[in-house]
């Protein structure tokens, strides 16, 4: 990637000497490392923290391969373990289409998070870089999407989709986008979010000038600076943006209740819902506690595997590389 | 030139409107999904809106101030205030300390067990709410929980954590600085956008360990510190599920909704969700907003003073 | 070479975007799917599929409908208020809805259900067959709003090894005589270390607090739904009584943190471990036990100060919301899947399953007297212990002196009121007065503002 000459680059200097663009290199720690004796006494110190960390989890999968009898009986490792051992999860996946609502939670949530990830992207850019009028009332407007609890909202935004529904029936050319589809679920995604915004914002603040003044001398486009300089030096942002998405829409419940009436489009921690609702002791059901622990490790597991899978990258800083190597 | 006609002049400017091109999705959104339902609730706060008029049975009537009157005499609005101002003091300084603390120690070891670590403590974000509710009451049983036992064993008589109206907050607290990945990671990008060479630089200075945190680390990562400061501080003040399901869920069986446990959010999702007081939760939803600004300006105003930028103009 | 993959991916997920929203591509993101050979589409919330009992009853529905050119979408879930003042809201209702029958006063009373008088006369249904108590609970102003499903009567269920480790015979437990209840609950009490290790008596308290003031007499909420009793001298007679059981054992703190260290539904439940000598519960714990445990317990009725057999009863309906498009055929719905017939349908099959695997029947209660006399008479067979053919035997016979929270305008907050009032007490902030007191004011005064 470096086809352009090194230089040094200072924070807070001035901007007299010709600053070219960031040498990118992966480099996972940017603290100084410390003598093996301390960290021998870190990582005992971590291994006491993560046991209550990890306790719960532990307690979920083990509960999962246990018989109805014992799904309570708070010991860490099963008594007895069913017969054959995924007995429980075939048993969740017979009674109910949890596959589908599976791959129904994985598309939206992806595709949401994706999206968000983007458009707030663009948007903190805006906020970051440019000065314009407007710049401040607009960002304390976004702050404040973040501070009326979306209970009553939640009914007029309803209404909304409700109307939109009824529009796009009537125009039969346009695919039918309302209530009782998907697209109340990661349609908004298409149009940033202000929490994102705002934590991006805070990342594409903290990419010196001159890296931007640079790229200007030279005669890039706006859009290029934002695509080739902001968002490759904010990807722990933007992953961190991405994680965070897909994991709040994977475990959101409320939007999905709401708005889907249909079992082949329900996602996953609505069919977990249905499945306490069906089998817990409320409905009449029998308290078949070991079924819906199932349930909800199917769906915890997949975001543990996501996060595990993409949490190095938001530590893998890239620095600019000083002249002084 | 006046001031108005400088500001207005900024709109001649080229970056201006590529500015406002690139907030097209942002502006487009809010006009279509956000503001509308914003002003309807607030225009609904002054109205009679109940099931009535959501079935469509009776007309929405105006009632002007009289919710806001109503906020004003309610004694339960005090108290669910004063609740979650106490959790809200409690989870954000805790949260912030631990995950800075968990950050920092997470960067110094080696690679591999790091990522192992950083998945482990990260672990708590991704547990259900539910089951989080369901694990405040196990471990925080006051006879037989696990956080008795534990203070038992050092000869702390620990207290009745679920039923003491003066120990749930804490411990709803606990569970929320549990949760402290979130933060954590938000904290462990931040240290890792820190530029080396600035920590060789004092050491060659010769600045001692807590120097170079206080001078170098703080400032580098104060626009993390701020974000996280502003919203951990919001989510706080709207907390809701976890609370929800340990104590008023309809799992529950009813022994421990007790008034300690009585957050802002969850009276509010009451009147509108179970009383059907549509107006008056919108009331108390603009109540809110207006608190959570007046405490944001605050924050933002304090913090001015410590919040270094490097690509700010 | 690691921009053009980036510029590839861009494009691609673009690419999936348009086509997701102009294609439909997978199918996912498309709209309601209706049969399209029948001419009316019927819409149920708050039923879904589910066990046996229920799935045999709505298949049974869905033919008759079917006869009628109706096909019917059933899906999965419990009610949910949001979700139903969301349907509201959009006047987009569905045609019947299935909820707990203390929801439907609030909804009725409020107008936004439609009374079933009308269609009762249409469809000669013959309302006699179901429980007057079930029914009253969905009646408001004279008008019937829905037609029950389930009572879950409550019994006290007695543990046999500790009422005798202690010298307790189940004529002590008979609530009329609450000195000797007392007595009892303090004999079956142990306690070490500072920590409950087995509670005697449990009151269950919030729950079953109008089940104690009805053994006093008292209905804490009047039959038209619109008149609090919660202070009334005998509540608080009979709230101190229930408070002070408490305080004899151990004190709320640690008998509530005893209590929730139970493994309620597991092999190791309370029963089996004797750690607990009676309490109120309802019908279907016993087929929990019956699975779980072979200790033995004894079913005692809960009586009134004059003797006689009481319990509280509650369940759930079926109801019209205003704006149904099909209230013919809901009525048609609700009249089949709550016939005897259906019940014995449904009750049989889940019997037959139940022997197949191995596992005890212990009686459904259906809220249809005819129903429940068919299926204990001609279906319940006894699995082997005297003990739980006599609980069934009295759980039928008992319920009907059961009774139910009447409809109510404000229903919902009454009941917050006064659980909100037990809990204050019970963690010592009030005495049972003063708490009583303010539950009654904020209790009336929800009612008053809601009543019309």
């Amino acid at each position: 990637m470096a086809d352009r000459p090194q230089g040094p680059v200072g924070v807070g200097a001035a901007a007299t000497v010709p600053v070219p663009p960031v040498v990118m290199t992966r480099r996972r720690w940017s603290l100084p490392r410390v003598g093996a004796y301390k960290q021998a006494l870190f990582i005992l110190l971590l291994i006491v923290l993560s046991i209550l960390f990890v306790y719960p989890f532990l307690w979920l999968i083990s509960a999962s391969l246990k018989p109805q009898g014992e799904v309570f009986d708070n010991r860490l490792i099963p008594n007895t373990i069913v017969d054959p051992w995924y007995d429980n999860f075939s048993e969740v996946l017979d009674r109910a289409p949890v596959a589908t609502w599976f791959f129904n939670s994985v598309w939206i949530s992806g595709l949401g998070a994706l999206l968000v990830t983007f458009t707030s992207a663009m948007v903190a850019f805006a906020f970051a870089y440019f000065q314009f009028p407007g710049r401040t009332i607009l960002f304390a407007i976004v702050l404040g999407t973040m501070m009326l609890p979306n209970a009553v909202t939640m009914i007029p935004t309803y209404l909304i989709w409700t109307r939109i529904g009824d529009f796009t029936e009537a125009h039969s050319f346009l695919p039918h986008i309302g209530v009782n589809t998907q697209y109340p679920l990661w349609v908004p995604n298409m149009f940033g979010s202000a929490f994102y915004i705002f934590l991006q914002r805070q990342f594409f603040l903290g990419i010196p000038r001159q890296l931007f003044e640079a790229a200007r001398i030279d005669g890039d486009s706006y859009w290029t600076m934002f695509w080739r300089i902001a968002v490759p030096l904010a990807k722990p942002a933007l992953i961190v943006t991405f994680i965070f998405e897909i994991q709040a829409k994977w475990f959101d419940l409320i939007t999905p209740l709401i708005y889907l009436t249909e079992d082949k489009l329900f996602t996953l921690p609505l069919g977990i819902k249905v499945l306490l609702d069906r089998y817990g002791v409320g409905g009449g059901g029998e308290g078949e506690w070991n079924i819906i622990v199932a349930g909800t490790v199917i769906l915890v597991v997949p975001m543990v595997i996501i996060f595990a899978l993409f949490q190095r990258y938001f530590v893998s800083g890239i620095t600019t590389q000083g002249g002084k190597g | 030139m006046t001031r108005a006609r400088r500001w207005l002049s900024g709109f001649g400017k080229r970056e201006t409107w590529a500015a406002y091109l690139f907030l097209v999705p942002w502006i487009f959104g809010f006009l279509a999904l956000t503001a509308g339902p914003m002003i309807i609730s607030l225009y609904l706060s002054f109205t009679n809106y109940g099931l009535e008029q959501i079935a469509g049975i009776e007309p929405t009537k105006r009632v002007g101030l009289e919710h806001y009157h109503e906020l004003a005499n309610d004694d339960k609005i005090t108290l669910a205030l004063k609740n979650t101002f106490v959790y809200t003091l409690m989870m954000v300084p805790g949260t912030m300390i631990v995950a800075l603390a968990l950050a920092m120690v997470l960067m110094r070891i080696s690679k591999a067990l790091g990522d192992v670590f950083r998945t482990v403590f990260y672990l708590p974000q991704i547990t259900p709410p539910v089951a989080v509710g369901v694990l405040i009451l196990t471990l925080f049983n006051g006879s037989f929980g696990l956080v008795n036992r534990g203070l038992e064993f050092i000869g702390i008589q620990g207290p009745f954590w679920t039923t003491d109206p003066s120990w749930i907050k804490p411990a709803l607290a606990i569970m929320s600085i549990w949760a402290v990945g979130g933060t954590m990671v938000i904290y462990l990008a931040a240290l890792a956008g820190v530029p080396k060479h600035l920590y060789e630089a004092a050491e060659v200075d010769g600045a001692s360990a807590w120097r170079r945190f206080k001078d170098v680390t703080l400032p580098m990562i104060s626009p993390a510190l701020f974000f996280t400061f502003i919203v951990l501080t919001i989510a706080g003040l709207q907390t809701f599920t976890e609370a929800y399901t340990a104590f008023f869920g309809p799992g529950t069986g009813g022994a421990e909704n007790p008034d300690a446990a009585l957050f802002y959010a969850i009276y509010l999702f009451r009147e509108a969700f179970v009383n059907f007081h549509m107006g008056y939760a919108a009331a108390m939803s603009w109540l809110l907003f207006a608190i959570i600004m007046v405490i944001t300006l605050f924050q933002v105003f304090v913090s001015r003073r410590f919040v270094f930028y490097q690509g700010q103009r | 070479m690691l921009r053009r993959w980036k510029q590839a991916a861009f494009l691609a997920a673009l690419a999936a975007l348009v086509a997701t929203v102009f294609g439909g591509a997978t199918g996912i993101a498309s709209a309601r799917t209706e049969d399209r050979t029948a001419s009316k589409h019927f819409r149920i919330m708050g039923f879904g599929p589910g066990d046996e009992i229920a799935n045999v009853r709505a298949d049974l529905a869905t033919e008759a409908l079917a006869r009628a050119d109706a096909d019917v979408q059933n899906p999965s879930g419990g009610f949910d208020d949001q979700k139903f003042l969301a349907a509201l809201a959009s006047r987009d209702v569905p045609d019947i809805v299935y909820m707990d029958r203390k929801k439907i006063g609030s909804y009725a009373a409020r107008g936004v259900l439609v009374p079933l008088n009308s269609c009762i006369k249409n469809q000669k249904l013959k309302m006699s067959q179901y429980r007057k108590v079930s029914v009253a609970s969905v009646t408001y102003k004279g008008r019937i709003y829905g037609i029950p499903e389930f009572t879950n009567p409550i019994t006290i269920i007695a543990v046999n090894s500790v009422l005798r480790d202690a010298g307790v015979k189940p004529a002590d437990l008979n609530t009329r005589n609450w000195a000797k209840l007392r007595t009892a609950a303090k004999k079956m009490y142990k306690s070490s270390d500072g920590k409950v290790t087995r509670i005697g008596f449990d009151p269950k308290l919030p729950e079953f607090f109008p089940l104690w003031a009805k053994s006093l007499g008292l209905n804490l909420l009047s039959k038209n739904g619109l008149r609090a009793s919660l202070n009334h001298p005998k509540a608080i007679q009979a709230l101190t009584y229930a408070n002070q059981l408490i305080k004899d054992q151990g004190g709320f703190d640690r008998f509530n943190a005893f209590k929730q260290s139970w493994d309620f539904f597991g092999n190791k439940n309370q029963v089996d471990q004797a750690q607990v000598g009676a309490w109120p519960q309802e019908s279907w714990y016993y087929a929990v036990l019956a699975r779980t445990t072979k200790a033995e317990l004894t079913a005692v009725p809960f009586r009134n100060k004059a003797g006689g057999q009481i319990t509280y009863l509650q369940g759930n309906a079926w109801a019209i919301p205003k704006g149904s498009k099909l209230q013919g055929l809901a009525c048609t719905w609700a009249r089949v899947v709550t016939a005897p017939g259906s019940w014995y349908k449904a009750v049989k099959v889940r019997f037959d399953n139940q022997r197949r695997l191995g596992r005890p029947f212990t009686g459904t209660f259906t809220a249809n007297r005819t129903a429940d006399v068919k299926i204990f008479e001609d279906l319940y067979q006894s699995f082997g212990s005297k003990a739980y053919d006599n609980a069934v035997r009295l759980l039928v016979n008992v319920q009907k002196y059961g009774f139910e929270q009447p409809a109510s305008p404000a229903g919902a907050e009454y009941y917050q009121a006064m659980q909100d009032a037990i809990n204050r007490m019970l963690s010592g902030k009030q005495t049972p007065r003063a708490a009583l007191n303010q539950a009654q004011r904020e209790a009336q005064t929800a009612i008053n503002k809601a009543k019309k």
